[in-house]
């Protein structure tokens, strides 16, 4: 499992296009088609949202992701 | 059992749970090691019309430690693949299977073989491996011992290697023994204690699924030698086994299942019965995800077990020197932890180093035992049986209650006078009581459907 800012994360990692790619229309809000979100389904997990510590999860790859408010913004939709 | 449903979690997940792993110089190929990681504990042979078969979502993994720091230098991983010829019909066989790649035989299942060499690349062994189907009864599967040696291949680097249903052979008296420790021929003797009487092998006609595989001794050993010194540290090779599932599992609507991310650890197994006695009831799921390098966290938990403290309560006036042994338990600590070290049993070691971890330990520069092999292994005088490694007849119950209750000890304080139940303690089994293959996969033909009874009242 790689670990990551969210910085490098969107810049470096071509293997986690896909879920920056579904966790930024999240935090941004949009919900535009995007030619590098594929259809395979992408999972995110937020084990801790006060931490900001996001795990996204396609197939077999993981990447973690450390981003508070994104993680804190995904709390509040269940909350 | 030995790890069969051995933790809360994993007794959940028989497809993953790894009910026992065995390690031995192959007797009729001496050049040779089998390994065979067993997964999915009491198959009921008539468990169909979805007969038993590996995850396809399970990565299954053998380990070799060469090194003596507990952690693999060499692996084996195994992927399963599942293919159902017709899906609108409900029969796992729509006729007669007389050959593993019969079209009759509809839930068809092949895997994969890599190996990978330390934290290098992968590299393939083979693909498309067929495995048999399980043994459902003579209609369906006739002969069923010819149709299942199809599944023997041989593959690159002159290994071998079989995945499918076998006959368990592993044997104990489980009705008893989780009856608050109760061993039948001892019955009398137990503080709740009925007549004595022999001992009912519990996993008597059940199935296991096993992956077996024979490889070189060359392909095991840290410099590719073929190792024939006994003595040398060399000789010896920790060996254990795994299942893994990904991460994320998210259940959709439909009945669509979703798995994702990396890899994780939910089930292993070296030693037979160390997390099943050794690991308090607390700790299981935790171990289960360990690997054997952490193992010094539960140091304590083999110097003291629980074990050896309930023998002397549930059998009163039994075993007064082992309830009055109060010394951390260096025996067990050797035999399940570091390996023996040289100079404590004539002609035998299996040590590999410092590092806690719980491992078979093989010295594969011990030769086979062809005649007579003796199912007591080391503490019988056959120094090429548990816990040399383990092969598939030892009985490591008896090996390993006779162990605890203090018989192992005098290798390190020969001061100590075990108990005289010390050697005679047992569940009252010999290997007798299921059957084995004098050749690859060694493991025995299991019951079929058809022909087995459901389990009876102990008489």
């Amino acid at each position: 499992m790689k670990e990551m800012t969210r910085a490098g994360f969107v810049k470096s990692s071509a293997a986690a296009v896909v879920g920056a790619s579904a966790l930024g229309a999240i935090a941004t809000g949009t919900a535009e088609a995007d030619e590098h979100a594929g259809s395979e389904p992408v999972v995110a997990y937020v084990r801790n949202p006060s931490k900001g510590e996001i795990a996204v999860m396609s197939g077999e790859r993981e990447v973690v992701l450390r981003d508070r408010r994104l993680a804190a913004r995904l709390a509040r939709q269940v909350r | 059992m030995s790890s069969h449903r051995e933790a809360p979690a994993i007794s959940k997940d028989p497809v993953a749970d790894n009910t026992d792993t065995y390690a031995f110089v192959s007797p009729d190929d001496p050049n040779t090691v089998t390994i065979i990681a067993n997964y999915l504990p009491l198959e009921g042979p008539f468990g169909g019309p979805n007969f038993f078969e590996f995850g396809d979502d399970v990565l299954y993994s053998i380990y070799i430690d060469n090194n003596g720091d507990g952690k693999p230098e060499v692996t084996y991983r195994f992927r399963f693949t599942t293919n159902v010829l017709n899906p609108n019909t409900f029969l796992y066989n729509t006729g007669r299977i007389t050959s593993i790649d019969s079209s009759s035989w509809n839930r068809q299942q092949s895997y994969s073989v890599t190996r990978v060499v330390g934290g290098g690349a992968a590299t393939t062994l083979a693909t498309g491996l067929a495995c048999p189907p399980c043994n459902i009864g003579p209609a369906s599967t006739p002969n069923y011992a010819r149709l299942a040696s199809q599944a023997i291949h041989s593959i690159a680097g002159g290994r071998t290697v079989f995945a499918g249903q076998r006959l368990e052979g592993f044997y104990v008296d489980l009705g008893a023994i989780f009856d608050l420790g109760d061993l039948r021929p001892f019955e009398k003797l137990h503080i709740f204690g009925m007549a004595n009487s022999p001992g009912v092998n519990a996993t008597k006609k059940f199935g296991v699924h096993s992956i077996a595989l024979k490889v070189p001794k060359t392909d095991l050993t840290a410099g590719g030698g073929n190792p024939t010194d006994p003595n040398s540290p060399g000789s010896v090779v920790g060996i254990w086994a795994a299942a893994s599932r990904q991460k994320s599992l998210m259940r959709d609507a439909g009945g669509v299942t979703v798995e994702s991310g990396g890899f994780v650890q939910v089930s292993r197994l070296g030693n037979p019965l160390f997390n099943e006695v050794i690991v308090p009831m607390g700790q299981k799921d935790n171990w289960n995800s360990l690997t054997p390098q952490t193992d010094k966290n539960f140091l304590a938990n083999v110097q003291h077990p629980e074990l050896a403290s309930l023998l002397p309560v549930l059998y009163p006036g039994v075993f007064p020197n082992l309830a009055k042994l109060s010394a951390a338990r260096a025996d067990l600590v050797a035999i399940l932890l570091t390996g023996i070290p040289s100079g404590l049993i004539p002609g035998f070691q299996n040590f590999t180093g410092n590092t806690k971890a719980d491992m078979l330990r093989l010295n594969m520069a011990i030769a086979p035992t062809t005649s007579n092999p003796n199912p007591l292994g080391v503490v019988g005088g056959d120094l090429a049986g548990f816990p040399n490694g383990r092969r598939v007849f030892d009985d490591v119950v008896t090996i390993e209650l006779r162990a605890i209750a203090g018989l192992t000890y005098p290798l390190i304080d020969p001061s100590y006078k075990p108990d005289g139940a010390a050697s005679a303690v047992t569940d009252g089994l010999r290997q007798g009581d299921t059957s084995y293959l004098s050749s690859f996969p060694y493991l025995g033909t299991p019951s079929s459907g058809y022909a087995t009874a459901p389990l009876g009242k102990v008489a």
